[in-house]
């Protein structure tokens, strides 16, 4: 029986390299909807549990549920269809760089087989939705890091997946630039309904997930709204890794009062 | 010990990848545009390479072997013997080693960045499979080029050869190209082709291999381009040796 309230599950998943143990019994759970930002400092595995539910590598033991489906012990094959439903967005964009960003963007539709026809419109779309329709016949290398970030997310949204996995998208980028990434997560968080992990370390980008949303008003403006006092949004959770555990899972209020030394160094030093 | 195991997982891996590519090369997506692109890149662009190597091997073979030849009297058979020696054994060799050079150094350093730059992943995110995409074509590219242009290799060697003589030795052209026909026999061509077609594909297999695991960033990348080189000439020259013998007593044997 598929259980369907979870856009994506880890059970009790455990993961080495050798004898260097990168996951240890990590459970938690991304409801339909809901945007999990996943913290911890470099080398606590947040990279690895992307690569986990993209079924790039396998868990050692556990297992990993996508949109109801347990995708532990599925072939290449079969995981081909799962990852139509997912997005990534790798850590640098990780453009092809002998196709420009229209052949980028236009990738997984080739494979697909799709018409040049249908194609265009998708393409044009989606680099509209990242405002970045005048690169469309750039290659890579001309681009800047928060160019090629956005041309990453443009070609992980490309046939509308309702998971989209973050993998550092802000990282080493300047803060404006670096809040551009984080209202286009808003965008789909909130007007497209999208499930995410998004994987990060910025203290930044926590306060914009967690306290901001987004609104179209009666003219279909985009309006970036605070949450104020009086509400708390709740479709965006947190957990923190450290040495392959979670060691924090909650909301972004429930983590400022923390007193475990380790968030309280992580939420401080940020400042 | 550590490093014979090492060796055991390694030959294990490239069977495995040999494998996957097998089981795949019939089965749809064909990415034959791909197959194209890459005969061109790795075939055709290697051409100067291998006209040059070619024709200067061609020549100096004519030239070290024209006094020997001299002594016993024998200096017609120099057509025959610059022939049968590019046929059965420098034109493949020398072909494969330039190409390893050249294409297996490439495809290393081209996969090794894609695995590090994480564009490996990504193309296995949005749907296609590296294997497919990837290493066949480059597999298909050159065992169907590192034979054509062995033949070119051979071709324009003996033309080298055949110049030599003319102005070193003084020998008259239709001596020089008689002689070369003698040694051209159907069984030499198929002996020749065999080789390099076997070359090609230890050239692209170890490129591919070193390519896709690479480790250590960008220094793995290096790393992986150098040993590409490295392992695939020695394998290629081991093997030679390994196919010359079986190729002599299959097909040459008097």
């Amino acid at each position: 029986m598929a259980n369907k309230f979870h856009a994506i599950e880890f059970k009790d998943v455990s993961l080495a390299f050798d004898d260097n143990v990168v996951l240890d019994r990590v459970s938690f759970a991304v409801r339909y909807g809901e945007s999990k930002v996943v913290m911890g400092g470099s080398g606590t595995g947040k990279s690895t549990l992307l690569r986990l539910a993209l079924g790039l590598i396998r868990p050692d033991s556990g297992s990993i549920l996508i949109d109801g489906e347990d995708i532990t012990d599925y072939t290449e094959e079969q995981m081909m269809e799962i990852r139509q439903k997912i997005g990534m967005v790798f850590q640098e964009g990780a453009l092809f760089d002998s196709l420009s960003v229209y052949d980028n963007v236009a990738y997984r539709l080739r494979e697909q087989k799709a018409r040049e026809s249908e194609i265009e419109p998708v393409v044009m779309r989606m680099l509209r939705f990242v405002d970045l329709e005048d690169a469309v016949d750039k290659m890579p290398n001309e681009l800047s890091g928060g160019m090629r970030r956005r041309v990453g997310i443009a070609r992980a949204l490309v046939g509308s997946p309702k998971i989209i996995l973050y993998d550092e998208p802000t990282a080493g980028l300047d803060p404006i630039t670096a809040r551009t990434i984080c209202e286009l997560a808003l965008k789909l968080r909130d007007l497209e309904e999208v499930s995410s992990i998004f994987v990060t370390h910025r203290l930044q980008d926590i306060e914009v997930l967690a306290s901001e949303y987004v609104v179209r008003d009666d003219f279909g403006n985009l309006i970036f709204e605070h949450e104020g006092d009086r509400m708390c949004l709740i479709n965006t959770k947190f957990i923190m890794l450290k040495d392959g555990n979670v060691i924090f899972s909650g909301s972004d209020k429930e983590m400022r009062d923390s007193r475990n030394p380790y968030i309280r160094k992580f939420i401080d030093n940020e400042r | 010990m550590n490093l014979i195991i090492r060796g055991i997982i390694t030959i294990q891996e490239i069977t495995l990848l040999i494998w996957r590519v097998a089981r795949g090369v019939f089965r749809p997506p064909f990415y034959l545009r791909e197959m194209i692109r890459q005969m061109d890149i790795l075939g055709f662009g290697s051409l100067t390479i291998i006209l040059l190597t070619g024709f200067f091997t061609g020549a100096v073979l004519a030239l070290n072997t024209g006094n020997t030849l001299q002594k016993f009297g024998v200096q017609s058979v120099s057509g025959q013997l610059v022939a049968t020696s590019l046929i059965r054994e420098l034109g493949p060799v020398l072909t494969c080693l330039m190409l390893a050079g050249r294409v297996g150094s490439g495809i290393a350093a081209e996969l090794g960045s894609m695995l590090v730059s994480e564009q490996i992943d990504a193309m296995r995110a949005l749907g296609a499979d590296p294997i497919k995409k990837l290493v066949t074509p480059r597999i298909v590219a050159l065992v169907t080029m590192a034979p054509a242009l062995t033949v070119i290799c051979d071709m324009i060697g003996s033309l080298g050869g055949l110049i030599a003589t003319i102005f070193f030795q003084g020998q008259a052209s239709s001596v020089y190209i008689s002689s070369s026909k003698e040694a051209v026999t159907y069984n030499e061509i198929l002996g020749g082709l065999i080789k390099p077609t076997v070359f090609g594909f230890i050239i692209a297999i170890i490129g591919c291999y070193k390519g896709l695991s690479t480790t250590g960033g960008t220094v793995g990348v290096g790393r992986s381009t150098t040993q590409s080189v490295v392992v695939a000439s020695i394998l290629i020259i081991a093997v030679d040796f390994l196919l010359s013998k079986l190729i002599i007593s299959l097909l040459l044997a008097p």
